[in-house]
């Protein structure tokens, strides 16, 4: 069999590509357009940055021009690399074969309004606080909120199935796609739905197609229109930030906060101790805070003021019940509105005697239930702390938990170590001991019984080889499905040990 | 044309806050100056300062408008004994 395997692109495959963009301003062969396409914020081998460029980037506007591009992709045996935002913390739009970077910010129109059906049709390409400001003035709202809110982009919240920070009340980015056009590896274009309803939020026709196109990170194809969910804009938000004194305090507060059946609550997120001591040198709300405030839990709430403003006062009461003390308006509502862009924030990290030093961070997420909390925090904490004494470019900077079930807010938990790491200092030793770490980490998640990531996706060293362990016996099931959509292994190659469904 | 001058619109000098921060302008942190040994720190105007800190409400307060038409209070200031 010829796959995809490195990257094939010459004048011709340059001149074809301007063929079918119809414009050469949206075919990209220069030097700059490729390095801005190469890494994504997480740290980066920059010291292999050319390894990591596409060959050409182009910029399509419609699906019929994707899918030809696809199709030439196929017939050359190039690789393809989705890209949106590239704001995803695992690598997924990295190309790690060179080829065709399809960067899809052009395709960013609103193509319909539906206030009676409640969705909004729109390209792929549009960035959800652009779409919100449009949908702002109908008294509705598209609620998929991620770190990266200002800047992240629909098509790549699908790719790499989106976590939102209002999940618990509104649902994740798997939860609000209705349904979408998408361009297959083979450069096909289908609709997927629930069952073939373009609007439609349940069927039990043949089977669920649009979940097998969300979260495959760039591997199953490219989607190119979505439909998504409505919902009414909220009159009320209450946030309510609680500190504490230990972590086992903390997070037994964090339990009570997502049983008692609020519905209005949106999200809980539990700061731990190496988090706070983070805080509390370089945080200008938390560096006054007393050593004795050891651990923090956050609550907020969106919705109807006649149903937040009753709630807000039953959050208050339980965020103190066991210790917790109220961190005051200021903080709660200002670190609160800081969660929807955590990407503005400059990022630098300690040495061991405190000096400061250029880092970039790296956000290590898994799947966890609620009862493993304790533990896997204190293992993975343990796995970075040994790695920063032995290296020296890194930095813990601590842990959180936010809640992670769709429309409820208990059992599992997104769960993050944030380590600073100085890319400068990387080389190939450094490097590989990070890649080493990260595999720790991860092999901490599975022992517990978690996922390896709940959003940020398997793709990168340290992850990827671990996924056919985390997929266990529906593996061959995974490859099955990967070879039949996407025969010569054009989209996306080398993520997740998907190439192992071309051995023979 | 207003002209900008450094001198004109030098910060105070930094009082100390603990082993690693110090603070020119209250609530306004900076790193202590020793530990800023990797990457010199910025000489900043007082007037930069303040826009800057400034421009981070006016940001907090744009975000919190996306989500929701009110942001409700409880009125209560931090129980850890510090304001902010």
């Amino acid at each position: 069999m010829s796959v995809a395997m490195k990257s094939a692109v010459d004048d011709g495959v340059i001149e074809e590509l301007r063929g079918i963009l119809g414009d050469p301003d949206r075919v990209l062969p220069g030097l700059a357009a490729r390095v801005n396409r190469t890494r994504v914020p997480a740290p980066f081998p920059v010291h292999r940055w050319a390894e990591h460029m596409p060959d050409v980037a182009v910029l399509p506007t419609t699906a019929e021009q994707v899918s030809e591009v696809v199709k030439l992709a196929n017939r050359l045996r190039i690789p393809i690399v989705p890209r949106a935002g590239g704001t995803g913390l695992s690598d997924g739009a990295v190309p790690l074969r060179g080829g065709i970077c399809v960067d899809c910010k052009l395709m960013n129109q609103i193509k319909e309004i539906d206030l009676t059906d409640r969705t909004v049709t729109v390209g792929t390409g549009i960035n959800m606080l652009k779409l919100n400001e449009e949908l702002k003035r109908h008294g509705v709202m598209y609620p998929d909120d991620p770190a990266s809110y200002p800047c992240s982009i629909v098509g790549g919240r699908i790719g790499t199935g989106g976590w939102s920070l209002l999940g618990a009340r509104y649902g994740h980015t798997r939860d609000l796609v209705i349904s979408m056009q998408v361009v297959l590896p083979t450069g096909d274009i289908i609709e997927v739905g629930e069952g073939g309803g373009r609007k439609l939020r349940h069927s039990s026709t043949a089977f669920n197609l649009k979940q097998l196109f969300t979260g495959h990170q760039g591997t199953l194809g490219i989607a190119t229109e979505a439909t998504l969910e409505l919902v009414p804009r909220a009159e009320a938000e209450f946030a309510a930030f609680f500190a504490f004194e230990d972590y086992m305090s903390a997070y037994r507060t964090t339990g009570a906060l997502t049983r008692s059946g609020l519905a209005t609550i949106a999200g809980v997120v539990l700061f731990d101790e190496w988090k706070l001591r983070y805080l509390r040198r370089d945080d200008e709300a938390y560096i006054p805070q007393p050593e004795s405030v050891r651990a923090v839990v956050a609550a907020a709430m969106y919705g109807a003021r006649c149903e937040v403003e009753p709630a807000s006062r039953r959050v208050m009461e339980i965020g103190r019940s066991d210790g917790g003390k109220y961190l005051g308006d200021e903080i709660s509502q200002g670190d609160w509105a800081s969660r929807h862009d955590r990407y503005a924030t400059p990022l630098h990290g300690r040495l061991r005697d405190g000096t400061v030093a250029p880092m970039s961070w790296h956000c290590e997420d898994a799947a966890l239930n609620y009862s493993v909390l304790p533990k896997v925090r204190e293992e993975w904490h343990a796995i970075v702390e040994r790695y920063i004494g032995e290296y020296g470019i890194f930095d813990d900077w601590g842990m959180f938990a936010y809640t992670s079930g769709a429309y409820k807010p208990w059992g599992d938990y997104l769960v993050e170590i944030d380590v600073g790491i100085w890319e400068q200092k990387l080389d190939d030793e450094n490097w590989a001991a990070w890649v080493r770490c990260k595999r720790e980490i991860a092999e901490v998640s599975l022992k517990y019984g978690g996922s390896i990531t709940a959003c940020h996706g398997a793709t990168r060293e340290g992850d990827a080889e671990l996924v056919p362990t985390e997929m266990g016996s529906a593996w061959g099931v995974v490859k099955t499905i990967k070879r039949a959509l996407d025969p010569n292994n054009v989209m996306n190659p080398g993520k997740q040990s998907l190439d192992e469904a071309y051995e023979s | 044309m207003s002209v900008f001058r450094l001198g004109e619109q030098r910060p105070p000098e930094p009082r100390r806050v603990n082993d690693d921060v110090v603070m020119r302008f209250d609530g306004v942190y900076e790193v202590e100056p020793s530990k800023m040994r990797v990457f010199a720190q910025q000489d900043m105007p007082a007037w930069d300062t303040h826009r800057i800190v400034e421009s981070r409400w006016e940001h907090l307060d744009w975000m919190h408008d996306h989500f929701a038409d009110e942001v409700l209070s409880t009125g209560l200031e931090s129980e850890t004994g510090v304001g902010h």
